[in-house]
């Protein structure tokens, strides 16, 4: 019988206290594991997102909001942007593959996207975030290829038909483009990309939805209040974006500049936008929520030393007949140590589990509001180092308890309890 | 087998703990006798070691315990078997792991026999049929035979008892002290048997008077 088995039958001997006290340790670990999985997993997602393509252009403003409503469809765009001046980018010597945005309307919230029809052959390392799971891509104007997304909320199939809306949030009253329906032509398959969540179409339908002409252009524009943020006069002389793929992503921070200078257009490169997201933004909540959680594992803790300390006062007796029996002081106090070892790694395990199911939950929250598919069981550095850190805590937790049963008196103890 | 000279322990002011000799020899089954707070129970301790004697020499064995480090003594414990007047048995581990604990702790039997020896020992105390029974499910007198079983599945040479039949019934006090005394004879192990009740002292082959151990020094 090894010190391990003795240790375990004095836990489970106190299987209330005990098990409260794991469920305390697991509870921050938790917390942690819940923190640092969606951080990292997010932060991984959107990163792979932002990789594909090397640059995004549109009109000046903020760059983090060009990329957000560019790659991830997450905000209102910056503008728009001259349609020469794309033009004359995407023959610049670098530049591999330039693709045009069109965006202005939604159809119960997802924003429709037009594009060249080259943008939906467009693949990444072994990715095809454009993929068709029925149907076809379009080919005239006002049809439409939907996200995975789209399809599985609206209930649009290949056939159907639907009438767009104005402007980037879904409200009652906004303007309906009821005289130009969109037919749906394909569905794409579920990529676990902001993809899934949009629907494409060409440029020309993106045109000529918003081509409205004298009273009715004017009549147009008054529906539309501040949610309208873009020029009716003369449509196709703009577009609202573009993505970029350059020859080596090498390239990346010299275009960005070079255009800046040249165009009366903003360069941003995705991935370096998302990083400082995550490291100004983000990283201020990971670090709350993270020292949140360490608070919790040092109140666990300390609920592991206060437990460990009155089971060594109520069993005093006990140790002192080991010790009488042949155990030696070091053997009682890893003894001790070995209980505040189980109870941690127990908290950590079933902490992990938890962990798991809150990221689980969150993870289906953000499928569906960023089409990120995120692992909830993903062990990474940063876990493995909390993970630890927590069980050094509960380590050092148990020294205290395990040098009192250490200073156990054989003689005092056998005669006074 | 144990010697004590000329041994002295202060047990608080002006109360003095004084064996001048005493001596068993092995195989010898010895009652230390005496009223309660005579000092019965200190000698046992300090023949057991777990108190050390302020001057004197206890020789255990041919062994000057007295001379012993912590961690030797802790070792040297495993010499002995230990039977308690409220049994001490660890609550948590059944009847078999009980017996096999006191094996496990003083280290002098090779693991792989411990499952054997100590359900063939409980078999001697006829617990068989109690092996994986907890101590909170036993009878008094079935706690202290597996604690006589643990006392002497080591094969110790010496026994050390502090009032073993002190929490029983007669009746089970009766059949307890018959199967002590039975296996004490049978594996040949020195007894030292502390009691305040003198027909229990006089069931063992010698008694020895305790009454004197005790003095109070004028400061």
């Amino acid at each position: 019988m090894s010190l391990w088995h003795v240790a375990w039958n004095y836990l489970w001997n106190r299987k209330l206290t005990t098990a409260m006290t794991i469920i305390s340790v697991a509870l921050g670990v938790a917390l942690i594991s819940a923190v640092l999985t969606l951080r990292e997993q997010t932060q991984k997602r959107f990163e792979e997102e932002g990789q594909a393509f090397d640059l995004v252009i549109g009109a000046k403003g903020n760059p983090l909001q060009l990329v957000l409503s560019t790659v991830y469809f997450l905000d209102a765009p910056t503008g728009n942007m001259s349609r020469a001046d794309f033009e004359e980018i995407a023959k610049l010597e670098d530049v591999e593959a330039a693709f045009p945005l069109g965006m202005g309307d939604t159809f119960k919230g997802y924003r429709i996207v037009g594009t060249d029809r080259a943008l939906m052959d467009f693949t990444w390392g072994d990715r095809r975030p454009y993929e068709l799971e029925e149907g076809r891509y379009f080919e005239g104007v006002r049809e439409a290829v939907i996200g995975a997304a789209v399809a599985q909320d609206t209930g649009l199939r290949v056939g159907s038909s639907f009438i767009s809306t104005h402007g980037f949030v879904d409200m009652p009253g906004a303007h309906a483009h009821e005289d130009k329906p969109y037919t749906v032509v394909g569905v794409m398959r579920r990529s676990g990309t902001p993809n899934d969540r949009a629907i494409f179409c060409d440029m020309e339908s993106v045109w000529d939805a918003h081509d409205h002409g004298g009273e009715e252009a004017e009549e147009h524009a008054h529906e539309h209040g501040e949610e309208c943020d873009h020029d009716h006069e003369g449509v196709r002389a703009d577009i609202t974006a573009a993505l970029v793929k350059l020859a080596s992503p090498a390239l990346r921070f010299e275009y960005k500049d070079r255009i800046n200078k040249q165009y009366n257009a903003m360069a941003a490169v995705p991935v370096n936008e998302i990083q400082k997201l995550y490291e100004q933004l983000l990283g201020t909540a990971k670090a709350v929520l993270l020292a949140i959680g360490y608070l919790v594992v040092v109140i666990s803790s300390m609920s592991i030393l206060i437990g460990l300390y009155m089971s060594i006062l109520q069993r005093r007796r006990d140790l002192a007949v080991m010790r009488a029996l042949g155990a030696t002081r070091g053997e009682i106090f890893g003894a001790v140590l070995i209980e505040a070892f189980w109870v941690t790694v127990l908290g950590i395990g079933v902490g992990w589990i938890l962990g798991a199911v809150v990221c689980y939950g969150l993870g289906m929250y953000l499928v569906a509001k960023l089409g990120f598919h995120v692992s909830a069981v993903a062990l990474g550095p940063d876990l493995v180092t909390a993970y630890s850190a927590v069980l050094l805590m509960g380590l050092v937790a148990g020294i205290l308890p395990a040098w009192q049963a250490y200073r156990t008196d054989i003689a005092r103890d056998l005669a006074e309890l | 087998m144990v010697t004590m000279e000329g041994v002295r322990r202060t047990l608080g002011p002006g109360v003095v703990f004084q064996c001048d000799a005493f001596h068993a020899a092995p195989g010898e089954r010895v009652a230390l006798w005496g009223p309660s707070g005579c000092g019965k129970s200190t000698m046992l301790n300090l023949v057991s070691g777990l108190l050390r004697p302020h001057g004197g020499v206890v020789r255990v064995d041919g062994v000057d315990i007295t001379g012993l480090s912590g961690s030797r003594l802790d070792a040297f414990r495993g010499r002995y078997g230990f039977i308690f007047q409220t049994f001490n048995l660890l609550s948590p581990f059944t009847s078999l792991q009980n017996v096999v604990l006191g094996m496990r702790f003083a280290d002098v039997v090779p693991e792989k026999e411990w499952k054997t020896r100590a359900t063939a020992m409980l078999a001697r105390v006829r617990l068989g049929h109690r092996l994986h029974s907890r101590p909170g499910t036993l009878s008094v007198g079935e706690r202290q035979r597996v604690a006589i079983a643990r006392a002497l599945v080591n094969r110790p040479k010496l026994i050390v008892a502090d009032e073993p039949t002190g929490s029983l019934d007669p009746k089970t006090a009766e059949s307890v002290m018959a199967l002590l005394l039975e296996l004490c004879a049978e594996e040949g192990v020195t007894l030292l048997l502390v009691t305040h009740d003198r027909a229990v002292a006089e069931r063992l082959p010698r008694m020895h008077d305790c009454t004197e151990l005790v003095k109070e020094t004028v400061s």
